[in-house]
């Protein structure tokens, strides 16, 4: 089928159901999504919305209660712990609010993290880690600490890592939350100028100037989608 | 290539925490340094206690009067038993008797004090004959010279003393030609041995040897021995030998059911190993206890691996999201938790050796005891297992909890 090439996510009837005690939490109900290869996507909501939720799913940090997520072309839902851990190494990148960084090692060890897990060779990882940090534009902290870095520039080797196995789809949580405007801004333009090089990029915001990078604005509340829209004002100045 | 990386990870990690992971493995350096060194001169003292008895020779049977003791509270029946007198000795020096014997050497022990002038001494005096000592002891006096078989024959009243005694009675002076009182009775001294401390029963330093006949009918007034001495011709004969005076001494005795047996028959072999059975139990006691600080340092392993999970939650939840299976998580703690405990236990080890080398030379100098330094490398292996044991059992717990966290919660974790 010629329409599923392009297709590479496809959930359909997600639910996430939490239960404690008593009752049953739903943080999602009955989503269903297509994303296409190439895409940019925002997803909107307010803290609760089930947002955060349903970009878990999405990058295989957690699993739907009931529905159907097929990724590339391979249906997830009954894939093993293992599996799952091999598609967030392989297939997927992730940014996150909090950089999380491992603050004892270098820039470059943190960078070439996913790829101790992987199977490529451990004497490509450094050249991968300086490819993935040029683009970044991070190369002049091969050696630097962590906490020696700026808000942004953490940020920008959290992209670095997320980018170091050249993944299908980037997925971005927040990723403006722990900066000021400027940066924010900025980051969101390394952000978006992944997406112009090929990755499908997914992001998570409650911040309608970073969504505004986004060609595709979903908009969930109550845990279901509440709009789905292309991005017609796209952000198109840049601050430089 | 995983396991690789992810031992470095480990490392990386305690290298980090430098003090916290020596602190962490104090209890296993303890531990397994307790247990290295005591089987260390564990083995060191049975050895030593071997080779002495190797020096009395393995040929040696020795037969008492009485019964076997079965523990320290039954000496009394062998003690103060009568039964062997010199009739049994004869009987046992006939060829068609015990064929294997080479020698028979009777003796008995003289309580009491020895003087000399004003000065009085405590030895150890007993009644033999000098080829016992000569064959057994491969000692020879170091001035003067032995009494004879004429001597033992006709109770002459001389004696061999040790250089202790020399010491004490004679200060400087030269004692052979003098008397010595034992008993009441005047004594010749016609040799001396040369001093080489403690053997296997008796320090010859303190000792006064005596003609066993000399010692037993005038000294002691008595007609019976306390220990008869038996060679035999070869250690593959023992078993005859041994067999053959037990034979000859329940004829000598009328006794029928050996059980009621009024003697007893021990042979080099069974001194050994009833030493190495009293070492060993006492090894192991030890070690036992010496475990109770491995336990404890588990626990303490244990202990500081559940905080480092816990510091480093986020950590996990990370290197979950960038691909890392619940098995690598598993593996990565359990790694940091054997390497501790590893390098505890050669830590340990090296510390073990290194106070066993110390005693040994301690003791070398300080009683001129033939201390062997023995390494056993039983023990090493046994320190090292255990501690990787140790590490292995009380690290799974906290590397189960590990690798067991939720990748969202693990990164949401504050």
């Amino acid at each position: 089928m010629e329409s599923n090439t392009h297709r590479i996510i496809q959930a359909e009837n997600l639910n996430k159901t939490y239960q404690t005690a008593d009752t049953e939490t739903i943080a999602i109900a009955d989503i269903s999504l297509s994303i296409n290869d190439g895409e940019f996507i925002s997803i909107m909501g307010k803290s609760g919305s089930g947002k955060s939720t349903l970009l878990h799913i999405l990058g295989f940090l957690d699993r739907p209660s009931t529905g159907t997520y097929i990724f590339g072309g391979v249906d997830t839902t009954s894939l093993t712990e293992e599996e799952l851990a091999f598609i967030r190494n392989d297939k997927i990148g992730f940014i996150f609010q909090a950089f999380h960084l491992l603050p004892k090692q270098t820039v470059l060890e943190n960078v070439m993290l996913p790829l101790v897990y992987s199977r490529i060779p451990s004497r490509e990882h450094r050249a991968r880690a300086e490819e993935a940090l040029e683009r970044v534009e991070m190369t002049h902290r091969l050696y630097h600490m962590p906490p020696q870095l700026s808000g942004g520039e953490k940020q920008r080797v959290a992209i670095a890592r997320a980018l170091i196995n050249r993944p299908d789809v980037i997925f971005a949580d927040e990723p403006t939350g722990n900066l000021d405007t400027r940066t924010g801004e900025k980051v969101m333009h390394t952000i978006s100028e992944l997406n112009k090089q090929g990755h499908t990029v997914i992001l998570v915001t409650h911040e309608s100037t970073t969504a505004s990078f986004a060609n595709r604005i979903v908009i969930v509340q109550d845990g279901r989608i509440l709009s789905d829209q292309p991005n017609e004002r796209r952000h198109v100045h840049y601050q430089k | 290539m995983r396991f690789l990386a992810t031992t470095k990870i480990a490392f990386a990690s305690l290298r980090s925490n430098l003090l916290r992971s020596f602190l962490t493995i104090l209890g296993i350096i303890i531990g397994v340094l307790s247990i290295v060194l005591i089987v260390a001169l564990g083995q060191g003292a049975q050895d030593l206690i071997l080779s002495e008895f190797e020096g009395v020779g393995a040929t040696a049977v020795i037969l008492r009067p009485g019964k076997q003791p079965t523990g320290p509270a039954d000496f009394s029946d062998t003690l103060f038993s009568e039964s062997i007198k010199d009739r049994d000795i004869e009987a046992l020096r006939k060829k068609e008797n015990v064929p294997n014997a080479v020698s028979i050497d009777p003796s008995v022990i003289v309580p009491g004090a020895v003087s000399y002038g004003d000065e009085l001494y405590r030895p150890t005096t007993f009644g033999w004959t000098a080829t016992a000592i000569e064959e057994l002891l491969d000692i020879q006096p170091e001035s003067g010279e032995f009494f004879t078989a004429d001597d033992i024959r006709e109770r002459a009243k001389v004696a061999v003393i040790g250089s202790k005694v020399k010491e004490e009675l004679f200060g400087d002076d030269d004692p052979i030609g003098q008397s010595i009182t034992i008993r009441n009775h005047n004594v010749k001294v016609i040799g001396t041995f040369p001093s080489k401390g403690q053997l296997a029963f008796f320090n010859i330093d303190e000792v006064v040897l005596l003609p066993y006949t000399t010692a037993q009918r005038d000294i002691l007034a008595i007609d019976y021995y306390q220990e008869i001495f038996i060679r035999a011709d070869s250690e593959e004969n023992i078993n005859f030998v041994v067999q053959d005076v037990e034979a000859t001494m329940r004829e000598q005795h009328n006794i029928t059911d050996p059980e009621k047996d009024d003697f007893f028959v021990n042979t080099q072999k069974d001194a050994v190993e009833s030493i190495s059975t009293v070492t060993d139990v006492l090894t192991i006691f030890l070690v036992a206890i010496a475990s109770i600080a491995l336990v404890v340092g588990g626990i303490g392993i244990m202990n500081i691996m559940l905080v480092s999970v816990t510091e480093r939650t986020k950590e996990i939840g990370l290197r979950k999201a960038v691909g890392a299976t619940n098995r690598d998580i598993l593996t990565q703690f359990l790694i940091e938790a054997v390497m501790l405990t590893v390098g505890g236990g050669l830590i340990g080890t090296t510390g073990a050796i290194a106070l066993a080398a110390l005693a040994a030379l301690v003791i070398r100098q300080q009683f001129a005891l033939d201390w062997p330094l023995s390494v056993p490398f039983g023990a090493i292996a046994l320190g090292i297992g255990v501690a990787s044991a140790v590490g292995l059992a009380f690290g799974l717990y906290p590397a189960r909890q590990a690798s067991r966290k939720h990748p969202i919660e693990a990164l949401r974790y504050e």
